[in-house]
């Protein structure tokens, strides 16, 4: 039940955070097309079809997004790889990223 | 008729009746033409990008002499046989019926790069606003003395998408007992620079199961290699007293080979195989070389949007291409292809252009379960890709962490081709 209602309230609020209703400086300065050029870089190994090996990222919520690329900058969760590409990654190409893949469906 | 001229015989016809009916109607023929040679990881990448985010306002040909493209890279996961030689093929259909991408399986002759037109095989010639070449290597036959067209039967190079790889598949399954394997890799610069090394340990992989008794031996004309530490660790660790590598220096270079009799001469020696894999040097495929782009071997290009430093109208890609620090391999066609993807859209739709990131990062297979890897992301430099940061793995780490680096590896395969082909 507890799972629900936060589910239900990340939601709520990544509405509100897209539509520009409430200010979340994680995604400040995000830019959608940069979004889309950037998610070049991502679509070479993250695929929408399968979870295998590496995870499928479409439709994740923004904020979720936004959060695991400064943990993989910061070098705090482990995979070379990805520390690699979100540590080239400034403030305004994570929140463009972020919100971007969440425009995709699922 | 053929095709082409049939289509634009079409569009002119519907040309001349909404000219008379219906002036402002725009047709097909009056949008901006970009035509891509060579369906592979840089092309293929290329035309899907262009013409999904284009939204069909730009007209996409694709030139691809073959109807489906089987990946050089997994090519050595099927000698090894953890893959089937099927799974690494792919088939172009979806590039025409999700994005509208105009396929034509046809050979590109030659460029008139002041006409920007683009002669095909059947004779027909295909005008472009943009043109973008992928075409991958050529083989230098004569880089090495006694090597031929011919020879490769014999002693196949398979560093070319095709079936090449399956007559070395069959010859390493059909080896005598106890016989000897020879790998003569390429020198500098060369497609996947840990090709070689992954080929040897998926050969090893196959010994060690059906003919324990039998060695490898690699001539190379280099005095070391990609993942070098890595791969000889695992060679020890896998294949115990099973892989000799000879440097360059020791065996004072690779003086001919002999198809006939198997052999391979060196100053130090003169060695006998039973089956040979022989990669000789490589260069930029034929057409970068007949438009006119390539400066020796390969062609320059401006790191910012892979543009050829010869002719703006003309982008170069991947294995053809002086990436600099960039290695040639499936990844890095594919990151190049984006960045000229969105550049070329910027000039002919006006749409905003991003500066240019490119990346890479190269998988092998040291056996059942153990992966390694190495990689790194680029920026464009003024006059050469430049390298920002990488890594490359650990010979220490567990084996946990090995399985999961191949797992990755399998996740980026099926990344990678999907978006090449879907
Ligand atoms: C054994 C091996 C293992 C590899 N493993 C990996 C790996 O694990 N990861 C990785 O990233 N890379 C790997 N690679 C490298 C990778 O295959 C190449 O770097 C990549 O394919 C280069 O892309 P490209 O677009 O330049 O050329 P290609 O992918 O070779 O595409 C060129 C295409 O152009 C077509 N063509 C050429 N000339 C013409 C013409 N005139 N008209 C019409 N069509 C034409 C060809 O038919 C071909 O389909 C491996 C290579 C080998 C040999």
């Amino acid at each position: 039940m507890v799972n629900i209602v936060f589910k239900f309230f990340i939601a709520i609020s990544c509405l509100l955070i897209f539509r520009g209703l409430v200010a979340e400086p994680l995604l400040d300065g995000a830019d959608f097309d940069y979004g889309e050029y950037l998610s070049g870089q991502c679509l070479t190994c993250h695929q929408n079809s399968s979870d295998e090996g590496i995870p499928a990222i479409n439709g994740a919520e923004a904020l979720y997004i936004a959060k695991k690329l400064i943990l993989y900058k910061n070098k705090e969760l482990e995979n070379e790889v990805m520390q690699l590409v979100a540590g080239a990654l400034d403030k305004e190409q994570i929140a463009s990223l972020a919100i971007y893949f969440n425009s995709l469906e699922k | 008729m053929n095709n082409l001229s049939r289509r634009s015989f079409v569009s002119f016809a519907l040309a001349s009746t909404s000219l008379l009916a219906m002036p402002a109607i725009s047709t097909g023929s009056a949008r901006p033409k970009v035509v891509v040679v060579g369906g592979g990881a840089g092309g293929a990448t290329a035309a899907r990008y262009i013409a999904k985010d284009s939204k069909g306002a730009i007209d996409v040909t694709l030139i691809e002499a073959s109807k489906h493209y089987y990946t050089c890279f997994y090519s050595n996961l099927y000698l090894g046989g953890f893959r089937d030689y099927d799974s690494i093929g792919h088939s172009y259909d979806n590039l025409s019926a999700n994005h509208g991408v105009n396929v034509v399986h046809d050979w590109a002759i030659s460029v008139d790069s002041s006409a920007r037109k683009v002669r095909l095989g059947s004779g027909a010639t295909v005008s472009y606003d943009r043109l973008v070449l992928s075409p991958g290597i050529d083989i230098k036959y004569d880089s090495i003395d006694g090597y031929s067209v011919e020879a490769q039967t014999k002693m196949p190079h398979a560093w070319k998408s095709g079936t090449q790889v399956k007559v070395l598949r069959d010859q390493v399954l059909n080896m005598p007992k106890g016989g000897t394997f020879a790998m003569v890799p390429p020198p500098n610069p060369y497609r996947c620079p840990p090709g070689p090394y992954e080929r040897i340990s998926m050969v090893a992989h196959i010994l060690k199961e059906k003919n324990p008794t039998a060695k490898i031996v690699v001539i190379d004309p280099k005095n070391k290699f990609s993942k070098q530490g890595l791969f000889m660790a695992g060679w020890e660790k896998h294949y115990p007293g099973m892989v000799e590598w000879i440097d360059n220096d020791t065996h004072g270079g690779i003086k001919n080979v002999n198809p006939e009799t198997m052999e391979i001469e060196t100053d130090l020696d003169t060695f006998k195989a039973d089956v040979a894999c022989v990669v000789p040097a490589q260069r930029a495929g034929a057409i970068a070389m007949n438009a006119g782009v390539t400066d020796g071997d390969w062609s320059p290009i401006v790191p910012a949007s892979m543009q050829t430093k010869a002719d703006s109208n003309i982008y170069v890609l991947g294995d053809a291409s002086v990436a600099s620090a960039m290695p040639k391999s499936g990844f890095s066609a594919n990151s190049q292809a984006k960045v000229a993807a969105n550049h070329i859209r910027g000039e002919l739709t006006d749409s905003r252009v991003f500066p240019a990131k490119f990346s890479n990062t190269c998988w092998s297979l040291v056996a059942t379960n153990d992966g390694i890897k190495v990689g790194a992301n680029y920026k464009a430099g003024e006059e050469k890709i430049e390298v920002v940061d990488k890594f490359v793995s650990k010979t220490d780490e567990g084996n946990a962490k090995r399985k999961k680096t191949y797992e990755e590896s399998i996740g980026w395969y099926n990344g990678i081709t999907t978006d090449m082909f879907s």
